[in-house]
């Protein structure tokens, strides 16, 4: 067992009124996926994906500086079945006329009601790519989703394009890294390709009682000293003490917790690093799940692999509060060797994970095909 | 009975078997048909693609998808994208009754094979950049293939050692014509005290020479490689840990009733993009129109007014997120140390250093 010893604050500095979004959230009713208007989903790239309620499913455009709330219409129960897909990137590339290596797979989700796997990806590398979106249902049966004719709706995050055609085209863009469903809110993180900014954005869903969500700066402090805005890469809700957190990773490494229910118009939220899993390395996707009466959190990573984080005792690390005191704990890991070129990390039931492996590539290069898709049993 | 059924059997089998050998299959650039075959009225009960698949892959692939249409009196069907270059389709047509199956090879149009695409420029433009640089801006001539860029990209020490580990993997950042990348060299190693700057230091370190390296084999977005590798040598610099300060730069005013340019002199190389957008000009008539200019290794800023300038008060509206190569943003470092309790946050989100034109004396 390798585990690192750290503990450093983070400081989440509330920039504009959040009092409702976080705390009423519960007793909201979601939309039902039928309300939803069909027509063309207006989608230029289809990256980060998440379930919300009822088969709906945000799929993240970075391109077109929007969140698409998709209708699936996919809403029979299941009961859990092994997904195995070899050559997931051949296979779509057949459905869409092109070769394998101009398919770029960008995110995997599972529908919870129906157990069936959805992918987004690009048929192509140019700024012309077209948008996927396919299911991939228990036989290994591939869906093309109709992205020029589905129910659907959109929320922009960007300002409004030049009404111009001939205008020149504003070449900033907000990557979005990850997508999440929380108590009724869409929470996106993302990246600029310009400025070095920590936007966490929360949406309310439906998107048509509210306009772009209330946005979040987030800090980083090391080591209770040098305070820098961080944005973070990939997060996923948790619940430690009967407390809902976000389990977020930062660009620039650690792993932190941040308490949800404190996120207050105004407020300066403290949360805490949990884990450093070492230089060079970026946490891609995690599954946070429960075996033999124990938590844990599987991480795939970069560069460093998969790693199983023991959790059970996430909640006593607190928040620091001074400034002079030093790191001194973090929830210890394993490695979990068998797993290799895993490029994205989904939950599937209680007892398995979604992985998405490329034969080749790793550490720092792009991931080359051909590339699977599988249910594993989690470790 | 029996007799009957026999018969019309029969002349059914002739039949195909006539139809059989005129059957054959056509590829127009939008569509496939299949010619010399007569489709019913309705499809049959596993739809048209049960008898007739397109396929672009080889091995166990689903054919392609698109939509199935009886045009005068012949089966078509037209992908749902557009065919690709470099890409063999492979029509199959299998109709009851119609032996052996029909079968034909298509290829896509041919790949363009002259390359024109390179990297146009680098910012920051200057031959040395701070140990604590945050982020590169790649312009190419021509939009580029996504995917590829941390296997293209490298940094080579003074040995030409390519360097591990020196940018934020895992993330490209283009603009919408996939012609400017942003590359991020790993914040883990540039923020003071993380886990990454104590075991591998910063990405790059005062006085040591390096060569950004940008391959030249890296597909642009048609697949064709570029036209040469790209390189840019530079020298690592003191780390620049002091935030920027409007009050210490230089306006230099140009006259009223010219279009001279009002010049701001930075003291310091800033972020070539946010001077795109993060400095306005607001006078006696509200924000003024013109043109930027971005000079002297970005340590420059150049205003040319759209109309001449008009005597009277000007400012010079800062955005507060304007960043120099470090990430130091107007009155706030990149990591700030809490110990240092002069550092001053600054929380708005503008602004402002106020000047004059002054009308001069008419010749």
């Amino acid at each position: 067992m390798q585990y690192r010893k750290m503990m450093t604050q983070v400081t989440l500095v509330v920039g504009v009124a959040l009092a409702a979004v976080f705390t009423v959230q519960a007793a909201r009713t979601p939309a039902a996926a039928g309300d939803l208007a069909g027509g063309s989903s207006g989608l230029k790239s289809a990256g980060a994906l998440a379930f919300g309620p009822d088969g709906v499913l945000f799929v993240g455009d970075s391109v077109g500086g929007a969140i698409a709330a998709l209708d699936t219409a996919d809403r029979t129960p299941a009961a859990s079945a092994k997904i195995d897909v070899q050559g997931i990137d051949e296979k779509v590339a057949a459905m869409v006329g092109v070769v394998a290596s101009d398919i770029l797979i960008n995110d995997v989700a599972v529908n919870p009601i129906s157990k069936n796997v959805y992918v987004s990806a690009a048929r192509g590398r140019g700024p012309d790519a077209a948008p996927l979106v396919v299911r991939v249902d228990a036989s290994g049966k591939l869906t093309l989703l109709p992205l020029d004719n589905i129910k659907h709706e959109t929320v922009s995050l960007s300002d409004a394009p030049d009404p111009n055609p001939a205008a020149r085209q504003n070449p900033r863009t907000q990557t979005i890294t990850d997508m999440a469903f929380v108590n009724g809110n869409v929470m996106v993180a993302g990246m600029s390709n310009e400025e070095w900014s920590s936007a966490l954005r929360s949406i309310p869903y439906p998107f048509k009682t509210a306009a772009r969500g209330t946005q979040l700066q987030i800090w980083h402090a090391s080591h209770g000293r040098y305070e820098t805005q961080s944005p973070v890469r990939t997060f996923v809700p948790y619940t430690i003490d009967g407390q809902q957190y976000v389990l977020a990773a930062y660009t620039c490494t650690p792993l932190v917790k941040i308490p949800v229910s404190d996120l207050k118009a105004g407020a300066q939220v403290k949360g805490v690093t949990i884990s450093d899993l070492g230089s060079g390395n970026q946490p891609l996707d995690m599954v946070p799940y429960k075996k033999d009466g124990h938590e844990f959190i599987l991480i795939a990573n970069s560069s460093f692999g998969v790693v199983k984080l023991h959790a059970d005792n996430l909640g006593q690390y607190k928040p620091i509060d001074s400034p002079t005191v030093v790191d001194v704990a973090g929830a210890p890991y394993d490695k979990i060797t068998a797993l290799t070129g895993v490029r994205h990390l989904a939950q599937f039931d209680a007892g398995s994970a979604l992985i998405l492996t490329a034969a080749g590539g790793g550490g720092f290069g792009p991931a080359v095909g051909p590339m699977s898709l599988r249910t594993i049993a989690l470790p | 009975m029996k007799h009957r059924l026999t018969c019309i059997a029969v002349v059914l089998v002739l039949g195909t078997t006539a139809i059989a050998q005129s059957v054959s299959l056509q590829f127009d650039g939008t569509a496939f048909k299949v010619l010399g075959w007569t489709p019913a009225a309705s499809p049959p009960s596993g739809g048209w693609s049960s008898i007739f698949r397109v396929y672009a892959g080889t091995g166990d692939v689903p054919p392609l998808i698109g939509t199935y249409a009886v045009e005068q009196q012949s089966l078509v069907f037209r992908p749902r994208y557009p065919i690709a270059a470099g890409v063999r389709y492979r029509a199959v047509f299998d109709a009851p009754g119609v032996r052996p199956p029909v079968e034909k090879s298509f290829d896509g149009p041919a790949r363009s094979t002259t390359a024109s695409t390179h990297v146009d420029r680098v910012y920051p433009s200057a031959g040395v950049l701070p140990g604590n640089q945050l982020r590169l801006y790649i312009y190419f001539s021509a939009p580029m293939s996504r995917g590829e860029a941390e296997r293209r990209i490298h940094l080579l020490d003074a040995g030409g050692k390519t360097l591990p580990g020196i940018f934020l993997p895992g993330q490209e950042l283009w603009d919408p014509n996939n012609r400017r990348l942003t590359m991020t060299f790993d914040p883990g190693r540039i923020k003071r005290d993380l886990t990454s700057n104590r075991s591998m230091g910063p990405p790059i370190v005062d006085g040591r020479r390096y060569t950004l390296v940008i391959d030249g084999d890296w597909p642009d977005a048609t697949g064709l490689p570029m036209t040469g590798t790209f390189r840019k040598v530079f020298r690592g610099g003191p780390a620049v840990r002091e935030p920027p300060d409007p009050k210490s730069w230089k306006v230099a005013a140009p006259a009223a009733n010219s279009r001279d340019a009002l010049v701001v002199s930075f003291g310091r190389p800033m972020n070539y993009a946010l001077l795109q957008r993060m400095l306005k000009v607001s006078g006696p008539r509200g924000e003024v129109a013109g043109a930027i200019g971005v000079e002297r290794e970005e340590s420059e800023w150049r205003f040319t007014p759209g109309s001449p300038w008009a005597a009277g008060q000007y400012k010079l509206i800062i955005d507060t997120s304007l960043e120099d190569l470090a990430g130091n943003k107007i009155g706030q470092p990149f990591d700030i140390d809490v110990f240092d309790r002069v550092t001053e946050r600054i929380t708005t989100t503008a602004t402002s250093v106020v000047f004059e034109i002054r009308s001069t004396a008419k010749p």
